[in-house]
């Protein structure tokens, strides 16, 4: 299993180090890889995930400017070194805040406790957040709270969850919440390919319920859904009973403590998108005239916010300038183009002109720019996906229950 | 405890700041250890965290150990943590400092609270010295009984930890049963899980020395052992889940019914969040219907959408290891995903890794009734910023068209790329036009009217060159300018730096020689030259064998150059079904990722190829006797770095090869060099009307340049005499290797049999043998293999000669290294070895 897990940052300096068995992996390893990643090319984000280096099998993420490394020397199935090292990444972040070096370096001693608990021997261990909320605080205003209270400073607490001995690993069973309530939140990302003519290739819906629960004692509760027929596939959180989902597509379930991730689905072939975006290219002579329309395509009902367009200019550009008749336009040094639009007007179609220069001896484009948009719209999840009812079982008094919805752009790209 | 030295001179300016940092630091940790003053911990906790950011950046702070044990006799738990953590990362290196710890660790280990109970029994199993072990047992023993499950949890985990340190240790106290009764009827699911992982690793070290072991190895696959387990599988965290299901997948139901049990109980695991536990659970799937070949498809069928969802909901790291395992089912079942191949569209956002995977998926399902959506697709990205993309692309439709399916339209979509004028896609597309000209003439001429168009000034890369030359000489009668673009390249012949594009040029202006005479003979005639003038032996052997062929009959040339071909139905795979196979066995684990059964990597690894001749004196030879060891044996010889350990395995893959091995071609380089020797290079060749189809000058020019037809033979094998049974252990070696100087070194070819047949380098080791050449050591994965032989020649004095040899397959390069006792015989022994080695693969 792994043996050993090190924190590097971005500049290639070892943050953090965890060996986690008796066979120690030495440090020299980050500096292998680190020759190895700029031998790549130097770009982190491209490295491959699972790496062989003449010693060890390495597993890497790059997350925010941090790179988690697990080194192994047996054969393990790799998923599990990938998903555990999100899974930390997550947490940590989730702990501190963010991700950063900064950040790590002033919280190392959580960071060490946090991976004591996550891992032993090289086996990957406690990993719900809920149950390591309860084994170690979070920093910050909980410790201060406790240092001040009892004069006693410690981020640990000193009752063990029993959660592990219960028959739900993820929910202990005397839980005491002030607040009487809970809360759905469909979250929805769309992905969509758009070809230049604007025929779509494919669009697809990735979507989250999140769920915030502050309710006492051993609460049951069933979800059910208007239309369950869309969900193309799904995946649970282990807190949820199978059969009723299989017999009758309930979500029966007793929730974690706190915010968790109830189920992912996908909901395929959809073919209503909200936004399109028509980019022009008009090559002439070594210089391209390059327009850009943006304009509502399928009125989702509720407002699309925060609309913003971006593209790389390719490499045989030398230069290029832009002016659009609605939001502004940033062109940064990597030859990124952000065009943020924000809400689309109700009087004009926002549009963005500008002039390429090519690369002397080039006549004509041959690489075009791909569009990628972002936006979201609140109260709308753009699946369809309707909750019906939320029932809550178990408890004395009926809870206060909200429910939400928030559809944004994921990778939603138009190709010129 | 005497003061350290160097306190006095702590506040020394001439000290370096690191130093006098720590010295400081512990001034005071002394001052706190004894303190009970409130606000002592949160004192001690900040220089704690001083230590420890230390330590993280590498600092050594060990000098600090006896200060910090005195700190930590406290009750703050953070304290005690950031002690254990120093604790555990020095012990090692200070045992007898290591003892100070075992004292407030055993008494943690007695704490009421069980968090510090479960702790410091972690942290005393992490100490790793040998000599502490004795202080181990006790505390593991009751942390097994503690009433406490995380304690428990903790002590099954120890127990491995302690079998790591001490075997004998471990097993004289029992712990094995112990945890296997805990396995049986511990209540919480972690302690179990943990005691699984504990036994499964002990008895699979154990297994090799006792039977008992090996019985209770079995044991773990017993059908009451995977249903206890099976029936409770929710119970246990998501990673104990994947403990299990890798279990399961290596249980061998005794029926069909208990087959559909297993999956039944299994199937909602294809739900799981964890990406990990639906790989697991898939792995299990599979395995169990093996025999059942529609259940089996069944199950293709039912862990499509997973699969897919895994894909494109995780991270990019996620999805590429689960795309390097959707690539190995398409290659069973290529029709799965047919209908889904918009999922493998390519996002502008991802990593490039990603995105070559998704297109070998694409290439991989692409049939009848898609190659149109995906050929267009792929068109796409020929234009895509990212240039290496665009090359996978492009190479992917080429992929595609050589499958067969509607070529009429690749082939059009082929020809304008080459329309598109940037040079990578040029380049790659002309290498896959040649492809798909070599399989299907009946396009040569759509293909090369846009291929005449081309200017060979645009296209730079070798391959591409290579492919356009090869392109001019094949269909130089179709093609007007032909023989003047040849001219044209040969003028820059000093340009061109490959000898890949030189080799591909001779042949080119040969064929086209041929079908065109009058206009190519100045052409070839400075083309031979310049290819006899070149440096580079290939190429001048080439050359030479032209011109002699030409000078010998030109009927016969052109038949040797210009033979009537057959279309190429099927390209060689590069990978074996046996191999696709070997993988798929081992699916969800990292073989699927690196595309190669796990024998090939594991094990091998664990030291550089180099450390070889260092180890050499500590190793247990591993000569014949050894390929029938133990597997443990064999695993320790790894660990050491020796041998080819994995002989066994591929012992049963190793006559296969021969078979299929490439016949080079069958003039023997050896004599052409030697003829070349005798031509004098700096002949005018340029100037004698060169061969053309006159029978008269031809042989003009063979007495021009004095050739004789007489070929000087091969040199007879020197006589030197090997004793058949010599002998020398690994010492003698070694040591004889450090004394003698190399007496003789050398490089050079071997043949692409003997490649293959290197495959499995153990039939190296017999073939030299045969030849009274024994190995004493062997060592490296492809495509570099390092050998070491010895020899010892026949009578008297017994002299003996150390070869080192090292082996690239990639390039099919040898490296020889010779000591010899007697240097003067070294040269004899030289020539023997290397014909010797010509021989292997025949």
């Amino acid at each position: 299993m792994l043996q050993c897990i090190f924190i590097i940052s971005n500049s290639g300096e070892v943050i953090l180090e965890k060996q986690l068995q008796g066979h120690r992996a030495d440090r020299s390893i980050c500096n292998w890889f680190w020759e190895y990643a700029m031998a790549q090319g130097g770009e982190l984000s491209q490295l491959l995930p699972v790496i062989a280096s003449p010693t060890h099998y390495l597993f890497q993420i790059f997350r925010e400017g941090i790179i988690f490394l697990a080194c192994t020397q047996v054969e393990m199935p790799p998923l599990m070194g990938t998903e555990f090292l999100c899974r930390v990444a997550d947490i940590i972040s989730d702990y501190l805040g963010g991700l950063n070096e900064d950040l790590i370096k002033d919280n190392f001693v959580i960071v060490y406790e946090l991976l004591d608990e996550m891992v032993d021997n090289g086996y990957p261990l406690i990993t719900e957040p809920n149950i390591l909320r309860e084994m170690i605080s979070p920093p910050n205003i909980v410790s201060k709270m406790l240092s001040v209270v009892t004069g006693r400073s410690s981020n640990v607490s000193t009752t063990l969850p029993v959660a592990t001995q219960s028959c739900a690993p993820w929910r202990k069973t005397d839980i005491k919440n002030s607040g009487n309530e809970v809360y759905v939140n469909l979250v929805e990302e769309i992905d969509a390919i758009v070809r230049s003519d604007g025929n779509l290739v494919k669009c697809e819906i990735y979507g989250e319920i999140q769920v915030d629960s502050n309710l006492s004692g051993y609460p049951d509760l069933t979800l059910s859904f208007a239309n369950p027929t869309i969900l193309n596939d799904v995946r649970f959180h282990p807190c949820i009973r199978f059969r009723p989902w299989e017999l009758y597509q309930l979500l029966s379930f007793v929730p974690p403590n706190g915010q968790f991730k109830l189920m992912s689905y996908r909901v395929k072939k959809l073919k209503s998108i909200p936004i399109y975006v028509k980019p022009q290219l008009i090559s002439s002579s070594g210089s391209c005239r390059m327009t850009v329309l943006v304009g509502t395509r399928n009125d989702p009902g509720k407002p699309i916010d925060s609309i913003t367009i971006e593209f790389h200019l390719p490499s045989c550009v030398t230069s290029a300038d832009f002016t659009s008749n609605h939001g502004t336009v940033n062109i940064l040094a990597d030859k990124r183009c952000s065009w943020s639009i924000g809400r689309i007007p109700k009087d004009k179609a926002p549009s963005l002109t500008g002039n390429l220069v090519l690369e002397s001896g080039l006549s004509s484009l041959h690489v075009c720019p791909v569009l990628q948009a972002k936006f979201k719209i609140m109260g709308v999840a753009l699946s369809g996906l309707q909750i019906d009812r939320l029932d809550v079982k178990n408890m004395p008094t009926q809870p206060y229950k909200g429910f939400r919805a928030l559809t944004r752009a994921g990778e939603y790209e138009v190709r010129s | 405890m005497a003061p350290p030295p160097q306190f006095q001179r702590s506040s020394s300016p001439s000290q370096p700041s690191g130093k006098s940092e720590i010295s400081d630091l512990k001034l005071q940790l002394r001052q706190l250890a004894g303190s009970r003053a409130p606000g002592a911990d949160d004192a001690k906790r900040e220089l704690f965290k001083k230590v420890i950011s230390h330590m993280t950046v590498g600092v050594d702070v060990s000098s600090l150990f006896s200060e910090m044990v005195m700190c930590s006799a406290t009750s703050d738990i953070v304290l005690k943590k950031m002690c254990y953590l120093y604790v555990g990362n020095y012990a090692k290196g200070n045992p007898d400092l290591a003892l100070l710890t075992i004292n407030f660790l055993q008494r943690d280990c007695r704490d009421e609270d069980p968090m510090i109970r479960g702790l410091a029994l972690r942290s005393l199993c992490s100490l790793r010295v040998t000599n502490l072990v004795e202080y181990l047992v006790g505390p593991l023993g009751s942390g097994l009984k503690d009433p406490n499950a995380y304690v428990r949890t903790v002590a099954a985990m120890g127990v491995l930890k302690l079998y790591h340190i001490s075997a004998s240790a471990c097993v004289d106290a029992d712990f094995p049963s112990m945890l296997k009764r805990l396995m049986l009827n511990d209540p919480d699911s972690q302690v179990v899980a943990n005691c699984l992982s504990s036994l499964q690793e002990i008895w699979s070290a154990e297994a090799n020395t006792s039977e008992e072991a090996a019985r209770e190895r079995e044991a773990l696959l017993s059908k009451p052992l995977v249903y206890h387990l099976l029936n409770r599988i929710k119970e246990f965290n998501e990673w104990a889940q994947c403990l299990i299901l890798d279990l399961i997948s290596n249980y061998i139901p005794s029926d069909n019914d208990e087959i559909f049990d297993i999956m039944n109980l299994l199937e909602d695991r294809l739900q799981h969040a964890n990406g990990a536990v639906v790989l697991g659970t898939i792995k299990v799937f599979l395995h169990l219907t093996l025999s059942m070949a529609d259940v089996h498809q069944q199950v293709y069928e039912r862990i499509k959408a997973p699969l897919l969802t895994l894909m494109s909901s995780g991270s990019p790291e996620q999805s590429y290891a689960v795309l390097s395992h959707l690539h190995l089912l398409v290659m069973r079942a290529p029709v799965l995903f047919s209908s889904d191949y918009k999922h493998f569209y390519c996002q502008y956002s991802e990593p490039s890794y990603v995105k070559k995977l998704k297109l070998e998926m694409l290439t991989a399902i692409a049939n009848e009734s898609n190659t149109y959506e995906i050929v267009t697709e792929l068109c796409e990205y020929a234009a895509n910023v990212d240039v290496s993309i665009a090359r996978e692309a492009i190479r992917a439709v080429g992929k595609i068209a050589l499958q067969q399916y509607d070529v009429n339209a690749i082939v059009d979509r082929l020809l304008q790329f080459l329309e598109m004028e940037k040079d990578y896609v040029t380049a790659e597309t002309l290498v896959l036009v040649k492809d798909l000209l070599r399989k299907y003439p009946q396009w040569s001429h759509d293909c090369i009217a846009v291929v005449g168009n081309i200017s060979s000034k645009n296209v730079q890369e070798p391959k591409a060159k290579s492919a356009l030359i090869w392109m001019l000489g094949e269909y130089s009668q179709d093609m007007p300018e032909a023989p003047y673009i040849l001219e044209n390249l040969i003028d820059n012949w000093d340009d061109e730096h490959s000898s890949e594009v030189r080799l591909h040029l001779l042949t080119a202006v040969m064929k086209c020689f041929f079908k065109r005479p009058p206009e190519t003979q100045n052409a070839l005639g400075a083309a031979l030259a310049a290819g006899l003038a070149d440096f580079r032996q290939d190429v001048h052997d080439r050359a030479l064998f032209y011109y002699r062929l030409l000078q010998y009959d030109e009927s016969t040339a052109e038949r040797v150059v210009n033979p009537p071909k057959q279309a190429v139905s099927v390209f060689a795979d590069t990978q074996s079904s046996e191999l696709k196979d070997r993988i798929f066995d081992e699916f969800n684990s990292l073989s699927v990722i690196y595309q190669k059964p796990s024998y090939m990597f594991t094990g091998k690894e664990h030291r550089g190829l180099t450390d070889i001749s260092e180890e050499l004196g500590n190793l247990s030879v591993e000569a014949q006797p050894a390929a029938e060891a133990l597997p443990a044996q064999i695993y320790e010889a790894n660990d050491v770095d020796l041998l080819l350990s994995t002989s066994e395995k591929e012992e049963v893959r190793g006559p296969v090869n021969n078979s299929s091995a490439y016949r080079a071609p069958d003039y023997d380089s050896t004599t052409a060099a030697l003829v070349s020797s005798q031509v004098p290079l700096e002949a005018d060749l340029s100037i004698p009307g060169l061969p053309a189809y006159n029978p008269q000058v031809s042989s003009a020019i063979d007495d021009l340049l004095g050739l004789g037809l007489s070929v000087a033979p091969t040199p007879a094998p020197p006589p030197l005499a090997l004793n058949p049974k010599a002998a020398l252990d690994p010492g003698s070696f070694q040591r004889k290797w450090s004394q003698l100087a190399i007496s003789s070194s050398q490089e050079f070819c071997i043949e692409p049999r003997a490649v293959v047949a290197l495959a499995t380098p153990q039939t190296l080791l017999r073939h030299m043998q045969g030849h009274h050449i024994q190995c004493i050591a062997s060592g490296g994965q492809p495509p570099s293999f390092k050998f070491f032989f010895y020899a010892q020649r026949a009578g008297q004095p017994p002299s003996f000669f150390l070869v080192e040899c090292l082996v690239n397959s990639s390039s099919a390069r040898v490296q020889v290294k010779i000591k010899a006792d007697d240097g003067a015989a070294a040269g004899d022994f030289s020539a023997l070895f290397q014909a010797a080695l010509s021989k292997f693969g025949e």
